[in-house]
């Protein structure tokens, strides 16, 4: 399963990112995860993602942002402010699974 | 009390705010510039090589070599940030069109278009015979006139940052114009049996007709210049852009976003970036002309003096959490967002401490910057410190960031590490309150 993080300029998402695969590598899930810019979202979120995560100091973008995502029938979520930190990956783990179920 | 204080602010004034910095026409402006950012940075620096003989000695082979073709070595910025309006037009334009549903493509160019029809071409003629006999006489003419390019040439002035705000507004123009004539069907349209590649290239033409048309005539045929005009009404915005107390306002604007979890930045700098550019760029052709370098506050002064660390100067808190910490979760905070911060990535700090929403911490994080902010303005102005001549990669550590973007100045260096010692002084206090009260809570846990 692939993610896609999105913050201003995919530089605090990339440690957001590394937070996620640990927490999924913990469990055992098998997650892919990428990060981009707000300028790059709406066409790299075409590139087979099963969701995108809008990181939370741009959610005054959330809206734009959702909007490009339903274009590309993908899901998107506004991460929660506690799961935007190196520690917040179990957090951001369990956002994915509230928004699309278990992952096996 | 202090939870429905920030919950109204944050509904009622940050949020909204933000939002209105999603306004479209804001968010090209926004996006055209900060596709042009790679330029501007690796162009500049050239202009940290071409002035390196100032900071070494002078019997080295380099230094006399880069100070003997120091013009060459500057003209790859020439042709990037010296001109960097006729690049961030063309992104405004694609953008905007973009945000209209409509090609980002012919929106670029049309703005392009536009925008280069503000600047008048000049024709220049070889010399005439009573001219080229004075230059067979006269050496320093003759070797003038050889550097004189002959046929017509584009003066380059008002491609840099001069022409910022025509540039903007002439996008702004072409696009609009694009649009209404796609929207209205005010537009020369095919019979449904001609391929759609030719229709489209017969639609395009209107809104090219237009533009041209309306803005040749106004600059060329008129002879208005829109350039002088634009720059009168601008030239105080960007004066008092550069003042102690804007200095002041903008940081308190950038840290009352973060406070609310909202990067700060990205959104005054949809509306200061062009301002900020402007200084910068004038800084920048100054210190390649040799001449007096007169703006303070262009945005690498903020990056170098002011946010060191990320916005709030948190890398002191970074430090802080690192070295100092008593409880559990402030030593692991430390460790994982001590690196990002070095590198001034602080959503960590921010989001991890947290300093969103939480008093202890928002106070040192508006003030530290502040502080930084009349220190660093102060010194510059008194010419302790050069002024910001160059935009050096934003993840750079501080001291070597401070050094490229004010000309290779060691002073610059020593400046930012003076404050990030002050930084920590000012953070200590709230940290130490902050720190204990997480202790506190992990011993009642434990």
């Amino acid at each position: 399963m692939k993610v896609l993080l999105v913050c201003s300029q995919g530089m605090s998402s990339a440690i957001a990112a590394k937070a996620l695969q640990d927490a999924a590598a913990k469990k055992g899930l098998e997650i892919e995860v990428h990060e981009c810019s707000t300028q790059a979202f709406a066409e790299e979120i075409k590139n087979g993602y099963a969701i995108g995560m809008v990181a939370p100091q741009i959610r005054h973008r959330y809206d734009v942002l959702k909007q490009q995502a339903d274009a590309a029938g993908i899901p998107c979520v506004l991460i929660q402010p506690q799961g935007y930190t190196p520690l917040g990956g179990a957090k951001l783990l369990a956002q994915i699974q509230n928004e699309l179920g278990e992952i096996k | 009390m202090f939870d429905k204080f920030s919950t109204f602010m944050d509904e009622k004034l940050s949020t909204p705010m933000a939002k209105l910095a999603e306004q479209r026409h804001l968010r090209a402006i926004r996006d055209g510039i900060i596709a042009t950012l790679p330029l501007i940075i690796v162009s500049s620096m050239f202009m940290v090589i071409a002035f390196l003989p100032n900071s070494m000695p002078t019997d080295w082979g380099i230094t006399q070599f880069i100070a003997a073709n120091q013009a060459k070595i500057l003209l790859p910025y020439r042709v990037s940030m010296y001109i960097m309006t006729l690049y961030a037009v063309f992104g405004i334009g694609y953008s905007l069109a973009n945000s209209y549903d409509l090609d980002g493509l012919s929106g670029g160019i049309l703005a392009e278009l536009g925008f280069l029809l503000t600047i008048i071409p000049a024709s220049i003629g070889a010399p005439s015979e009573a001219v080229a006999a004075l230059a067979a006489e006269n050496a320093d003419l003759a070797n003038y006139l050889a550097t004189i390019p002959s046929g017509f040439v584009l003066p380059m002035g008002n491609l840099g940052s001069a022409g910022m705000f025509i540039g903007i507004l002439v996008a702004f123009f072409a696009v609009e114009v694009y649009r209404f004539t796609q929207k209205s069907g005010f537009k020369i349209s095919m019979p449904p049996q001609v391929p759609s590649s030719v229709a489209r290239s017969f639609e395009s033409l209107t809104p090219t007709a237009i533009v041209l048309i309306v803005v040749a005539t106004i600059t060329m045929f008129l002879g208005i210049n829109v350039h002088a005009i634009v720059g009168n009404i601008v030239s105080p915005l960007i004066k008092a852009t550069d003042t102690l107390p804007s200095v002041l306002v903008l940081i308190f604007l950038v840290t009352f976003f973060w406070s609310f979890g909202i990067h700060g930045v990205s959104i005054v700098g949809s509306l200061a970036r062009p301002l900020w550019l402007v200084l910068l760029e004038e800084n920048t052709t100054a210190f390649a002309a040799g001449t007096a370098v007169t703006n303070i506050a262009a945005e690498p002064f903020y990056q170098w003096f002011i946010w060191i660390g990320g916005s709030g100067a948190t890398l002191a808190l970074a430090l802080l959490f690192a070295f100092r910490s008593k409880s559990a979760y402030g030593k692991a905070l430390g460790k994982t967002s001590l690196v990002p911060s070095i590198f001034n990535i602080n959503e960590p700090m921010i989001f991890g401490a947290p300093i969103v929403l939480n008093p202890m911490l928002i106070i040192p994080f508006i003030i530290a910057p502040m502080v930084n902010g009349i220190i660093a303005y102060l010194l510059t102005s008194a010419g302790m410190v050069n002024a910001v001549v160059a935009s050096a990669p934003w993840t750079l550590p501080g001291p070597i960031g401070a050094f490229l973007a004010c000309g290779n100045d060691v002073r610059a260096a020593l400046l930012n590490v003076a404050l990030i010692v002050l930084d920590i002084v000012i953070y200590y206090p709230f940290f130490r309150m902050y720190d204990n009260n997480l202790l506190a809570d992990e011993q009642e846990e434990a």
